[in-house]
């Protein structure tokens, strides 16, 4: 292959993702620009009034929400110390202390800082006296949204391919990693069939636009306890059995 | 290939550096077909690219102060400011970024040469969007390899690499002499 076919090839694959623009978008943005409020003073007052507003809000969130006082993730485990942008000291092999009630509807953990893309560059799994675990670690930080959405049945439809696989269990729990990918990092097992009581099966569905998702087939009620750890960045994922 | 001849006008710079959004508006028009490819790559999504560069464009209005009047940067410039815009839209729009439905082939199927470009496009979109940019810049949009690093805030050489390495994930097979 030459350079120039190699340019071509390229260049003929951007066109069939972009396409032209509308005709009308020079039109578009030049009545955008013009309707544009003026450039320095509203833009200055703008800014101090979003300031404000902001310092506002943050005050009523850290004085008012009750989830303050608990961990940084939904479904973690509360401690003490533990403050909204911190995640709990690690231990290389964390076990849940005395934890409320588990989490059994959708929820989302985000983060404050987050690189481009997260890389995955672990999966595991493991079973432990009262729960079950799965383990998603990253190798460069945290990414900027997971959500966990619990469901009823175990089928779940690939991201990017828009079939249906069915996992072992009785309900499901999908993990929607976004600003992750798990492919430059990881080339360990996309599918861990586990046989445990509660967390039955774990399987990669999607890696696709810089989103991941697990499914998760596992035996009784989709509930959960879900956390961040750090040293190294990984989402922790606990399964009750009892 | 896109080629895109930046017009040297100092005087509409001037124009729009006082305040005269007209002239602003005339100073990127011939940028806003590179600024929608850049974008519908980076987003996938082509009314969220439209979207994307009407919003960068407002935005460097706004900062233009920035470039200090330097009408050769613009481009690079303004191009890091579409993809900036792109990267803050996947953050809040995740859901829309991922449409393929709304990608229409450009080429006709059962073409041979078709066949290749829809197996590249699929790799192409198996990249992240910030892999895929450096690749737009170089390929699609013709920059020079400066003025990509420019727009990436890197250096030649780290762009150069970025480039080459990106381009492996697409052919593991290429050489060097066959992207640059």
């Amino acid at each position: 292959m030459t350079r120039e076919d190699f340019r071509r090839e390229l260049g003929d694959a951007f066109d069939a993702i972009s396409g032209s623009p509308d005709p009308a978008l020079s039109d578009r943005v030049r009545s955008a620009l013009v309707e544009a409020p003026e450039r320095r003073g509203p833009v200055w007052i703008g800014a101090l009034a979003a300031a404000v507003i902001a310092v506002i809000l943050v005050g009523v969130l850290v004085l008012g929400n009750p989830l303050n006082r608990g961990p940084q993730v939904p479904g973690g485990q509360p401690t003490p110390s533990a403050t909204p942008t911190q995640a709990p000291p690690v231990s290389p092999n964390p076990s849940p202390t005395a934890s409320p009630l588990p989490i059994c509807s959708a929820s989302a953990i985000t983060a404050n800082q987050s690189p481009q893309t997260a890389f995955i560059d672990d999966v595991r799994t493991g079973t432990h006296a009262g729960f079950d675990r799965i383990t998603i670690q990253f190798q460069n930080g945290q990414p900027p949204t997971i959500e966990l959405r619990p469901q009823t049945g175990t089928t779940f439809t690939r991201d990017g391919i828009g079939d249906k696989v069915t996992l072992a269990g009785k309900n499901g729990i999908l993990v929607i990693i976004k600003g992750a990918d798990a492919h430059t990092a990881y080339s360990g097992s996309t599918d861990f069939k586990t046989g445990y009581a509660g967390l039955a099966e774990a399987r990669q569905v999607g890696d696709f636009e810089a989103i991941v998702q697990w499914a998760l087939g596992v035996n009784g009620t989709p509930c959960y306890h879900a956390y961040i750890l750090d040293n190294p960045t990984r989402l922790v994922i606990d399964i009750p059995t009892t | 290939m896109i080629s895109v001849v930046m017009d040297q006008r100092p005087q509409t710079m001037a124009r729009a550096a006082q305040g005269d959004a007209q002239a602003f508006a005339t100073l990127i028009a011939p940028l806003l077909d590179p600024a929608y490819r850049l974008a519908a790559v980076m987003l996938a999504d082509r009314t969220t690219a439209e979207d994307a560069v009407q919003e960068a464009s407002i935005k460097a209005w706004r900062k233009l102060g920035q470039l200090r009047g330097d009408v050769g940067s613009l481009r690079s410039w303004f191009l890091s400011i579409v993809a900036n815009e792109c990267r803050m839209v996947r953050r809040q729009r995740w859901w829309s970024v991922t449409k393929l439905a709304e990608i229409v082939p450009l080429h006709p199927s059962g073409d041979q040469f078709d066949a290749t470009s829809t197996d590249l496009k699929s790799a192409l979109l198996r990249l992240s969007p910030d892999e895929r940019l450096p690749l737009v810049l170089h390929f699609y949009l013709d920059l020079p390899l400066e003025e990509v690093a420019r727009t990436l805030g890197l250096s030649p050489a780290a762009t150069k690499s970025r480039i080459y390495r990106t381009a492996r994930k697409l052919r593991s097979d290429l050489t060097l002499e066959e992207v640059f």
